[in-house]
């Protein structure tokens, strides 16, 4: 099964034989099998979830090869609509994807703040300009982001160390909610974030695509191109070249602007294909480049400032606009290299090699340069992190086995880091192994998944004390496992099941992690002890799309316990320094459990009115203090209603719409265990409008949102800077998108 | 085109030469600049050979190992001393002198004295280029004998510093010290 327009193959399309019952489903590269079919004409349903479902009327004569072609679906490009039950990933786990169209409805935005809109989704914060994922409660060492295939590897222990992943890189993010670790590798026991980029051209000709944002807030602009070939001669070879810019100055919270709040990015990605039927190859290369400013009055002093933080109505510290970004502020660069191959091996399957390098270097400036002139000229950051990763792997994807499909692959790790300035964390050198086996049993009307894996990591950890090195030894071993169910009787409904076990290896700086954390004014010490996390997780999901289409409702229920959760407790007293008194936490574990509902709902209400409801709820408990589970979001719905015009001359996809956020006090906190109470709830109004233009035969996308349209103050649960500063007010913000197509 | 490609291969043939570093033998943590000790030193006004020194210690900063000496300030009643800060950096070797550069920046800085427990008075005997109080030098009187406490803070005000008497609650704090003192 190809795409009518690229032919491309079709992964994962399903064919159905109407008056037979019977179906089948392709393979990765679209390739399907039906046998027992007797000579005679069929009316065939081919469907994909990118492409509007076809009905073929086909006559079978013998055995042989028959070739299905869809055409994308254009009618759904553009449409805001999101059609969250559709899977790029066939999985008996809870699976969100968000399509290039929803992705443009965000785009200029962070990846976190990209994907708070979906059911089950959160972001934690560091202020307005570090945001990351949150999937179920669990994130940063928690969660995996799969950059173009490759686990993004950085400092991603720091809450505020936002992933190095540039949005318009991708054309579709897949959320994978709960323990993916069999596939993906320890560590997963939250879930996954695919981020995809486009499949390199492969129909002659050239395409442009430019796309502008500007935001009213922070005066930011965006630019992001991106151009792609595949020459006429040399039809295997296809090339795309893709770059982003952002500058924002310093954000404005309803009452006062956010000191030091600007940020910069630069970033740019090239990749390289080779594609013939049997094999194929490709190169990736990107590199990003963030600056980011960090609101001035959150760097602290003390526990005495910190209480003087609470204490002021406005930040101690405020200003008018400007786009410079003054200390403190984090400076990251990412180097990502990627390169795979697969080759069809005869009858045996399809083998797949993939080979990553990572460079990261994180820099961090803290609010005041030294008072030596000459080490200030210098302007060194205070903290500076290099970490180097390199990734491996193999996996045999066998033609099936009767019913049943599958993969078997192994993988393997080695990472560096190294650090300069303040100690924080030390360096280490770790390296990793591992094997896994998926199988799936593979029916019209349901389908069942079995996996398991087996992970070995081995963790070296160098510390200089009085000029002796010390050479600390960790090894962590452990198996995953998976087991789950797709049943679907009817085209209507389908259920979800999936049980998992999964492990995490305690992250570097839970073991040894030993100082003054300046962004969070805190003393962090790891505990060397600690043992490997591990998770069971449970979870259902529900879909059901009655109604012609006119309702799509999915409901997930999950369970997950993890036992020797490992977590920064509050210890007391505070460390006495020359400074006062700070905070001190220590990484201890704990037994605890997370239970929880996603809920999205739409509902064609009238022609061309949707209304979308979406729930996340979660109540996570800590066994070891018999209480609530610190910092875990709070229950938020989303209520959302658009309406689609029709199209009209040069008008098409038009749509506006409102959505009202409404986040709830986090009251399920342990007692005394913050500097200061939760946030109350807030609500929030957003407007959204869009189009498409037809000038000629260029096609232009234009969308305008308003966001916080009441400009109302609020602050949120699990922004670590809540304690000094509202959220950003009103921002008005314009895309334009214009895709250009060269042939 | 050719060009980016010709660039990206080179950025990433250096970035994995530069990656190839020793991880196996790591620097020690070196803190640009630290506080690392605070030293007061009281002279009587009416015997100028009567000098005492008491410190604050954390060598190895702040976290880590505690504090290596916190002592009790000890002075005798109804006298007048003039008392002086040097603040040291003594991770480093030599160790290195802050309270120079505090004095550079005055205009950024002012010591607050707190006195709790007893009756002690302290004025400042030193002005930044603005003529506002710095406190590197300050007059401490003491009267009846007794137990208290000193609290020492600096204060970093960059822009904001106010005029005489100066406002504690501005800017950041870098030092904030709460010495025992003993009056006998």
């Amino acid at each position: 099964m190809r795409d009518s327009a690229s032919n491309q193959p079709l992964p994962f399309a399903s064919i159905y034989i109407e008056s037979l019952e019977k179906g089948a489903i392709a393979d990765s590269m679209g390739a399907f099998a039906l046998t027992g079919i007797c000579k005679g004409t069929y009316s065939f349903r081919v469907s994909h979830l990118d492409c509007e479902t076809k009905y073929f009327s086909l006559e079978i004569k013998d055995n042989g090869k028959y070739d299905f072609r869809l055409a994308h679906s254009h009618h759904s490009l553009g449409q805001v609509v999101v059609t969250e039950e559709k899977k790029h990933l066939v999985t008996t786990q809870t699976v969100t994807a968000i399509n290039a169209q929803q992705l443009e409805q965000t785009s200029g935005t962070s990846l976190g703040e990209a994907l708070k809109q979906v059911a089950g989704m959160s972001s934690i914060q560091t202020g307005t300009t570090i945001s990351k994922p949150v999937i179920h409660g669990l994130h940063s060492n928690r969660i995996l982001i799969l950059n173009n295939g490759i686990r993004q590897e950085g400092q991603q222990w720091g809450s505020e160390h936002a992933p190095e992943v540039d949005p318009f890189i991708a054309d579709n993010i897949s959320i994978i909610k709960g323990a993916s670790s069999v596939r993906y590798g320890a560590d997963a026991i939250g879930g996954v974030i695919l981020v995809e980029p486009r499949h390199l051209r492969s129909k002659p000709g050239y395409g442009l695509e430019l796309n502008f944002g500007g935001f009213s807030n922070g005066l930011q602009g965006v630019f992001s191109g991106m151009v792609e070939g595949n020459p006429i001669k040399l039809a295997p070879f296809s090339w795309r070249v893709q770059g982003t810019m952002k500058r924002a100055g310093n954000l404005r919270a309803p009452d006062y602007y956010l000191k030091n709040t600007g940020y910069s990015e630069l970033d740019f990605s090239t990749a390289l294909g080779w594609r013939k039927e049997r094999y194929g190859m490709e190169l990736f290369y990107s590199q990003f480049n963030t600056r980011i400013g960090i609101l001035s009055a959150s760097h602290i002093g003390n526990l005495t400032d910190l209480q003087q933080a609470f204490e002021s109505p406005v930040p101690l510290e405020t200003s008018g606009f400007s786009y410079t970004i003054g200390r403190p502020y984090q400076q990251v660069q990412h180097h990502l290299l990627k390169a795979n191959a697969y080759w069809r091996v005869g009858n045996a399957g399809r083998i797949n090699a993939v080979f990553g390098l990572q460079h990261n270097i994180r820099q961090e400036y803290d609010k005041h340069k030294p008072l030596n002139d000459s080490l200030a000229a210098l302007n060194l950051p205070e903290l500076l992190y290099k970490i180097t990763t390199y990734t491996t792997d193999l996996v045999w994807e066998h033609t099936a086995w009767g019913p049943v499909k599958g993969q078997i692959g192994i993988s393997g790790t080695t990472q560096a880091n190294v650090f300069d300035g303040r100690f924080f964390i030390p360096n280490f050198r770790n390296f990793g192994g591992g094997i896994f086996m998926i199988e799936r049993f593979v029916k019209l009307k349901y389908e069942l998944e079995a996996g398991l894996r087996y992970d070995y990591k081995y963790l070296q950890v160098f510390k200089k004390e009085k000029g002796v090195v010390y050479q600390f030894d960790n090894r962590f071993q452990n198996i995953s496992a998976n087991v789950g169910a797709i049943i679907k009787p009817r085209t209507t409904w389908d259920i979800h099941v999936n049980i998992a076990k999964a492990w995490r290896a305690p992250a570097v700086n839970e073991l040894y992690s030993n100082g003054l954390h300046h962004g969070a004014a805190s003393i962090e010490i790891g505990d060397s002890s600690l043992t490997t996390e591990k998770a069971y997780n449970a979870a259902i999901s529900f879909n059901l799309h009655p109604l012609k289409d006119k309702l799509h409702l999915e409901l997930a229920a999950y369970y997950t316990y993890i036992q020797d959760f490992i977590y920064a407790q509050p210890t007391l007293p505070p460390t006495l320094t020359i400074r006062g008194a700070f905070p001190t936490f220590q990484y201890v574990r704990a037994n605890a459990d997370f239970k929880g509902l996603d809920l999205t709902a739409e509902y064609q209400v009238w022609k061309g009115l949707h209304l979308k409801e979406t729930a996340t709820l979660l109540w996570a408990w800590n066994y070891s203090i018999n209480d609530y589970l610190i910092l875990m979001p709070s229950q938020r719905f989303g209520h959302q209603l658009q309406y689609h015009f029709d199209d009209k001359g040069f008008w098409s996809h038009g749509f506006v719409g409102m959505t009202l956020t409404n986040v709830l006090e986090q009251k399920r906190v342990p007692d005394n265990s913050d500097f200061a109470p939760p946030p109350s709830t807030y609500f929030l109004l957003d407007f959204e409008a869009g189009t498409h233009v037809k000038l000629g035969k260029q096609s232009l996308h234009l969308s305008l949102s308003i966001y916080n349209l009441l400009n109302k103050s609020y602050r949120e649960y699990l922004d670590r800077f809540r304690y000094y500063a509202d959220q950003p007010g009103i921002n008005a913000a314009i895309r334009i998108k214009i895709p250009i197509n060269l042939t | 085109m050719k060009n980016v490609l010709l660039l990206a291969f080179t950025l990433t043939v250096l970035f994995v030469l530069n990656s190839c570093s020793d991880t196996k033998d790591p620097d020690e943590p070196n803190e640009q600049e630290l506080i690392t000790t605070l030293k007061i030193t009281f002279v009587d006004s009416a015997n100028t050979s009567i000098v005492r020194t008491f410190q604050y210690r954390d060598p190895d900063g702040d976290g880590g190992n505690p504090a290596v000496q916190f002592d009790t300030i000890k002075l005798a009643p109804s006298k007048t001393y003039v008392a002086s800060i040097v603040l040291l950096d003594e991770s480093k070797t030599p160790a290195d002198s802050i309270s120079n550069e505090v004095r550079e920046e005055g205009t950024d800085h002012q010591f607050f004295f707190t006195i709790s427990g007893v009756n002690v008075t302290t004025s400042y005997e030193d002005v930044d280029d603005n003529g506002n109080p710095l406190g590197l030098e300050s007059r401490w009187k003491t009267n009846t004998v007794g137990n208290g406490t000193a609290q020492i803070v600096l204060k970093h005000q960059p822009g904001v510093k106010a005029a005489a008497p100066g406002d504690q609650s501005l800017g950041d704090t870098d030092i904030e010290l709460n010495f025992p003192l003993v009056i006998e």
